[in-house]
């Protein structure tokens, strides 16, 4: 039993050997070839570059046009140039009526709402102000001077030569009843709140640079640029006055 | 169809100004249009509670 496995085992080992060796003499060929493959593929790209195929098969002739004749309108095409030109001129009107849409709604979004408007308006009786007499309301965070003029500084107002004023207005154009005088008590030249039946002209003095307003609220002297501004006001009825 | 022979192409089409306005005029009856339908279905769907409804509960006594 001894020598028969023995010989056995020398069987097999000498074909493992064989083996094994045909084996390493097959990877060594391979690495061989690997070394060397770099270069000989560079130059079979450039021998068979000469003879160059295209990968597109059939398309021998590629400025060939396709027939589109299926396609085509049977009649002369009119209808359907018009159609176009309809189509193009339906989306243009769209389009328009959407961008003036558009642009019209933010501007009107920036503009107050109607319950802000409605509390910004001062409402004054007018029955309880002497002739003569000032009255100062508050107005938008702004005082409002309101004055009942007598006739004779109506006449004064009316007398000064509006040419020679820096701001050239004439009285008639800055009050709606001539016996009311209402404007913003505001300087225009830096803001403070001019004081009343003061001044070189009878009207209003500014007492942070000297300004000098005549009873038509007008800049005489000083240095203000602008006369006193008017606001939006109404009468709707005798003795009542609305502000804004 | 030859359109040369359009009444639709002659008027309206042929020339590049008078196509430009009639666009612009349409944009401006399909606005009128629009608005006011979509004012329709929008007083449609909140029938009874905008103050222009329900007004005549609260003021009476002006004329």
């Amino acid at each position: 039993m001894a020598p028969l496995t023995i010989a056995s085992r020398a069987v097999a080992r000498s074909s493992a050997l064989r083996l094994a060796t045909a084996a390493s003499t097959s990877t060594n060929a391979v690495a061989a070839r690997a070394a060397i493959s770099t270069s000989s593929a560079l130059q079979d790209a450039s021998s068979s570059s000469s003879s160059y195929s295209s990968p597109f098969k059939g398309e021998s002739n590629s400025s060939k046009i396709p027939d589109f004749s299926k396609y085509m309108s049977k009649g002369s095409g009119g209808g359907n140039q018009l159609f176009g030109y309809f189509m193009v001129g339906t989306l243009g009107a769209i389009s328009a009526a959407g961008a003036k849409s558009t642009i019209q709604e933010f501007l009107k979004n920036m503009s107050a709402s109607a319950d802000v408007l409605a509390m910004a308006k001062v409402e004054v009786d007018l029955a309880a102000i002497p002739e003569g007499k000032n009255v100062i309301v508050k107005w938008r965070g702004k005082p409002i001077f309101i004055r009942h003029r007598t006739s004779a500084e109506i006449d004064e107002a009316n007398k000064v030569n509006v040419a020679s004023l820096r701001d050239p207005e004439a009285d008639a154009d800055r009050v709606k009843k001539p016996e009311w005088l209402v404007m913003l008590g505001v300087c225009t030249h830096l803001g403070c709140v001019p004081i009343g039946e003061a001044g070189d002209y009878g009207g209003w003095f500014c007492p942070c640079h000297g300004s000098h307003y005549d009873i038509s609220g007008r800049i005489r002297k000083g240095p203000a640029p602008l006369n006193l501004e008017i606001p939006a006001y109404d009468f709707p009825e005798e003795d009542k006055l609305i502000i804004g | 169809m030859n359109i040369a022979n359009s009444t639709l192409y002659n008027t309206l089409l042929r020339k590049n100004y008078v196509f430009v306005g009639a666009v612009f005029v349409g944009a401006f009856g399909f606005e009128m249009f629009f608005d006011t339908r979509m004012n329709k279905v929008w007083d449609s769907i909140n029938r009874g509670r905008q103050w222009k409804d329900i007004r005549s509960k609260y003021v009476e006594d002006e004329e």
